[in-house]
């Protein structure tokens, strides 16, 4: 085993980070780490971390929001 | 420890500081230079009947208040200091063992009586407690020239000096807080010290390189196969806040140190840090 891991600079590496991310991932289950929010919010632009898919919806509504309003100002006939 | 290894050690440390004199002492150097050329900048610009209110004013502010109270609004002129300390590091670590294979002098060292785990603890004990003194020593030297220059414009001014006096003692109180929060830093970021030390002992070429491309492949890799976001919710818990290393009271220094995160940490940094010293085996 200690021959396999110190063979090379490669295996001793793969496998050092291998116990890392065993630990880490491990440790991350156990206390249930959490992601850390990134969250801006002003009057024009809400982003959450979190929540992509809701970003997503959410632009796309604007999209079709822009949409809506621009084939309503066509139907007027202004010029 | 006995007196030969504690010698061993000594000389190892005093390898380091010889070696990295451009880190330990010329950076914070070149920053005091360059703050005391602004403040003499500024002082050219400011007439001396409004220096002498300044001072005046915080005479009056910083008198008889306790010096341990006022440290830590003190430990904002260290900012560029604490920045360049950080920067340093890096530099420090990342070239640190990839330098002693590069210009082979890792052959001499091993040839040695010393163990490959006392000269990489030698580099972590040189940049997390050693550097440290070497900063807070220049910004003594900056706070007692800026001292002895407040003395002498207020004697010319007329200026009651008691609360200068205090002044100088918050400075010195502030002078520990920095060095302690350097050291807790130091150990906060231990994981970080020892990825940036496992690859500066394994790359080739561009150790930055490695160590940044691997730590970005592997957050892909634990997303890929495990569907988590371990390291990267890790990452940010440990960078994002300097509220969790900085120190601003005497009192949290205790809790800080030996906390679960704090002591995780260190677990975790000895994990990358044996990698280190396991990687100096092959000096190719």
């Amino acid at each position: 085993m200690k021959d396999l891991i110190l063979r090379n600079r490669y295996t001793l590496l793969v496998v050092t980070l291998i116990v890392y991310m065993g630990v880490l991932v491990t440790e991350g289950m156990i206390t249930g780490r959490e992601v850390r929010v990134i969250e801006f919010e002003n009057p024009y632009f809400d982003f959450n971390s979190t929540n992509f898919e809701g970003f997503r919806e959410r632009r796309n509504y604007n999209e079709n929001e822009t949409e809506n309003i621009r084939i309503e100002s066509y139907d007027t006939g202004d010029v | 420890m006995d007196k030969f290894a504690s010698l061993q050690f000594y000389a190892l440390l005093k390898r380091e500081v010889l070696e990295h004199r451009n880190i330990f002492i010329g950076a914070p150097v070149v920053v005091a230079l360059l703050l005391f050329v602004a403040a003499t900048w500024v002082a050219t610009q400011i007439s001396q009947s409004d220096l002498a209110e300044g001072l005046r004013f915080v005479s009056a502010l910083f008198d008889g208040l306790s010096p341990f109270d006022m440290a830590p609004f003190i430990m904002l002129l260290a900012i560029p200091f604490y920045l360049t300390l950080y920067v340093c590091s890096v530099i420090y670590l990342i070239n640190t063992l990839y330098q002693d294979r590069k210009e082979m002098s890792v052959l001499f060292w091993q040839s040695m009586p010393v163990s490959n785990l006392q000269t990489v603890l030698s580099k972590i004990v040189a940049i997390v407690l050693v550097a440290p003194i070497f900063y807070v020593l220049v910004i003594f030297v900056m706070y007692l020239i800026a001292m002895v220059w407040l003395t002498i414009l207020g004697i010319s001014n007329d200026v009651d000096l008691v609360g200068i006096g205090y002044l100088f003692l918050a400075a010195i109180a502030s002078l520990v807080l920095i060095y302690i929060s350097t050291v807790v830093t130091g150990l906060w970021l231990l994981p970080s010290v020892g990825w940036l030390l496992l690859f500066s002992a394994f790359a080739k070429k561009t150790p930055l390189l490695w160590a940044g491309g691997v730590f970005i492949l592997v957050g892909f890799l634990e997303d890929l196969i495990f569907g988590t976001q371990f390291l990267a919710n890790w990452v940010a818990s440990r960078t994002s806040n300097p509220d969790q290393y900085l120190i601003f009271e005497f009192q949290s220094v205790f809790e800080r140190v030996f906390n679960y995160d704090t002591l995780f940490g260190i677990i975790v940094g000895s994990i990358l840090i044996a990698g280190a010293v396991f990687m100096r085996r092959f000096t190719d």
